[in-house]
């Protein structure tokens, strides 16, 4: 029974697998196609660091993700242990109020919400930041909560307190690291979703990486291909470099250790 | 490695959770290096007294000192207490060692003096080459003495023991109670310890207090709480008590079991003639082969000793234990003949 649920086991992965990398690798092939399905060629490639606008559309996008993830780190991850460890009737609401920007169209936002910003912030791109936030929060949400919900929350926090750390300590040194997956999946999906967000960013007129590209795209199919596939690429390299970032430092604090 | 053991008190610590008193009237004093067990049913507040001493549970009343500070203001964090905690609660993104340091990196001390300080620790919990591993690469065991390491490594002024044995299994439970009471003496720490295990709790105590409903019932050391309970509730709930019914004979004997024998003090003030319970320990029951009368129904091997359950035609069985050696001569179905040879008993009203 047990050899039947591994064989099945590999199947439903081997089929994800295809399912999720089979478009991945058609794209990139796709991209490195010379103009009428003549060979292959970086061309495509180098055609995009020399378009108008590409540095600084790539430069905006990379500062609202980044401040979209502090914005996160700073926020969410603190509310959601909150209400893990003595809010528990807030949880339920909270769990309702994250799940909301899947049903509420992004339109409603832009228009909605706009009016509701600080009047310094509007019409900067820095506003974007915000509402990354929002519609990041479900999947944010149930990654670290999930996470949470792994871990003897309370009993690691009483632990921590006892041995003289304070809440900012408690949360940096012990939960966050507790629950690195969890956490380092929630700031992804935000990266991901900052990096590549579209219509917020045309709506409110701002140009961002996905407008500029999209527009760029225009002119040369094979070019944008090339774009999704760097912009893909480049978001999983930082996830890797995350994920092993804290695996890296103790293997040299080891080795440190052991010469 | 030594620490300054300090004083605790609690004053008239009143805690309840709804209508429910968690802890009623509290009171108890920790003398410097002592270790006092804190023991009682599940729900009898005896976690609730440690909580509050961590500062883990603030909202009670009454007085806490440390060394006659006041802790009321003072915050989980600044009261420099060691906890150990009943489920296991090492910090699963570090390693042993990083555990073990933890306390005193919160605290700034430097990479070099704190890993010192670490191995150190280490070696005095028996865990000196493990000191690499992960939370996940340790038996509960071990875990728990990774934990007793990280509790000291702060040099607290008093150590808590929340259960830390009562998930473990027996051999490793029997063995590392030994080793905590080893550690705790040799450094001289205060040590309040909360436990349901009376066998636990007699083995490593200076003194035990036992707990019921949120009051501290008796507190003494372990040998005067078995031989001399103040409360029916203390001697039913450690060791083992036959009660039997018995009839005053005068306001200073009882009869029980066809004999005549005295009371001891804390018993009720019952009047000559009136229906009481006899509470008396199966080790002060001397059995003796009969002809006819109660019969032996269960025969329990305990090692060096045997437990007998007689039907004597009381309500319940009357438990008797004799040496194994001894007990041969017993077998069930048997008659035997129950005698008390104790100076006195406790009785209780009916």
């Amino acid at each position: 029974m047990k050899r039947e649920l591994a064989w099945l086991d590999r199947v439903i992965f081997a089929f994800a697998a295809f399912f999720f990398i089979a478009p991945l690798i058609a794209a990139a092939e796709y991209s490195v196609r010379g103009y009428g399905n003549k060979g292959h060629t970086f061309a495509n490639y180098s055609w995009i660091i020399h378009q108008l606008g590409f540095s600084a559309a790539l430069w905006t996008s990379l500062r609202i993700s980044i401040i979209t993830i502090l914005i996160v780190l700073v926020l969410v991850v603190p509310t959601v242990v909150y209400v893990h460890l003595g809010g528990h009737r807030y949880r339920r609401l909270l769990e309702i109020v994250c799940l909301l920007p899947i049903v509420i169209p992004v339109v409603s936002l832009a228009i909605g919400a706009q009016v509701a910003m600080p009047k310094n912030l509007q019409s900067t791109s820095y506003e974007l930041c915000f509402f990354y936030v929002v519609v990041a929060l479900p999947y944010v949400y149930r990654s670290l909560d999930i996470g949470l919900q792994s871990v003897a929350l309370s009993t690691l926090v009483e632990a921590s307190q006892s041995l003289g750390a304070d809440w900012f300590k408690t949360l940096t040194m012990v939960i966050i690291p507790a629950i690195r997956s969890s956490t380092t999946g929630a700031l992804f999906i935000t990266f991901a979703l900052s990096l590549g967000e579209y219509t917020l960013a045309v709506l409110l007129h701002f140009h961002t990486f996905p407008t500029w590209a999209t527009n760029i795209s225009q002119e040369n199919i094979y070019g944008s291909i090339a774009i999704s596939v760097t912009t893909l690429g480049g978001a999983w390299i930082l996830l890797i470099f995350v994920a092993f970032l804290p695996r890296i430092k103790s293997l040299f604090a080891r080795k440190e250790r052991v010469a | 490695m030594e620490i300054h053991g300090s004083t605790v008190e609690f004053r008239n610590v009143k805690r309840t959770f709804g209508t429910v008193k968690a802890l009623n009237d509290f009171s108890l004093t920790i003398k410097p290096g002592e270790l006092v067990t804190l023991l009682g049913p599940s729900g009898c507040g005896k976690t609730t007294a440690l909580r509050i001493l961590a500062g883990i549970d603030k909202d009670h009343e009454g007085v806490v000192e440390i060394d006659g500070k006041d802790m009321s203001a003072v915050p989980a964090n600044k009261r420099n207490i060691g906890m150990v905690f009943q489920a296991y609660s090492l910090f699963p993104n570090m390693t042993a060692t990083e555990n073990v340091a933890y306390g005193l990196r919160v605290r700034g001390v430097d990479s070099h003096k704190r890993e010192a300080r670490a191995r150190e620790l280490l070696e005095l919990v028996g865990l000196n080459t493990q000191g690499d591993r992960r939370p996940t690469q340790l038996s509960g065991g071990q875990q728990q003495r990774v934990a007793l390491a990280r509790a000291l490594a702060i040099e607290p002024s008093v150590l808590l023991l929340d259960e830390p044995l009562s998930a473990l299994d027996a051999q490793v439970r029997a063995q590392l109670r030994e080793e905590i009471r080893r550690i705790q003496s040799t450094i001289g720490i205060s040590t309040l310890f909360v436990t349901h295990d009376q066998e636990e709790a007699m083995a490593i105590s200076d003194r035990v207090g036992v707990m019921n409903k949120g009051v501290l019932e008796q507190i003494d050391e372990p040998g005067k709480l078995y031989n001399k309970p103040k409360t029916s509730f203390v001697a039913g709930f450690v060791g083992l008590t036959n009660y039997i019914p018995a009839v005053m004979e005068t306001k200073s004997s009882v009869i029980v079991l066809n004999q005549v024998v005295d009371i001891s003090d804390h018993s009720v003030d019952a009047k000559k003639g009136e229906e009481v319970r006899a509470l008396v320990r199966p080790e002060e029951l001397q059995v003796e082969k009969a002809s006819e009368g109660a019969v032996v129904i269960t025969k329990s091997f305990l090692g060096p000793i045997t437990r007998l359950g007689i039907d004597a035609g009381t309500p319940e069985l009357i438990y008797a234990e004799v040496t194994s050696k001894e007990a041969k001569k017993f077998d069930t179905g048997d008659n035997v003949k129950i005698s008390i040879h104790s100076d006195s008993v406790m009785v209780e009203y009916a």
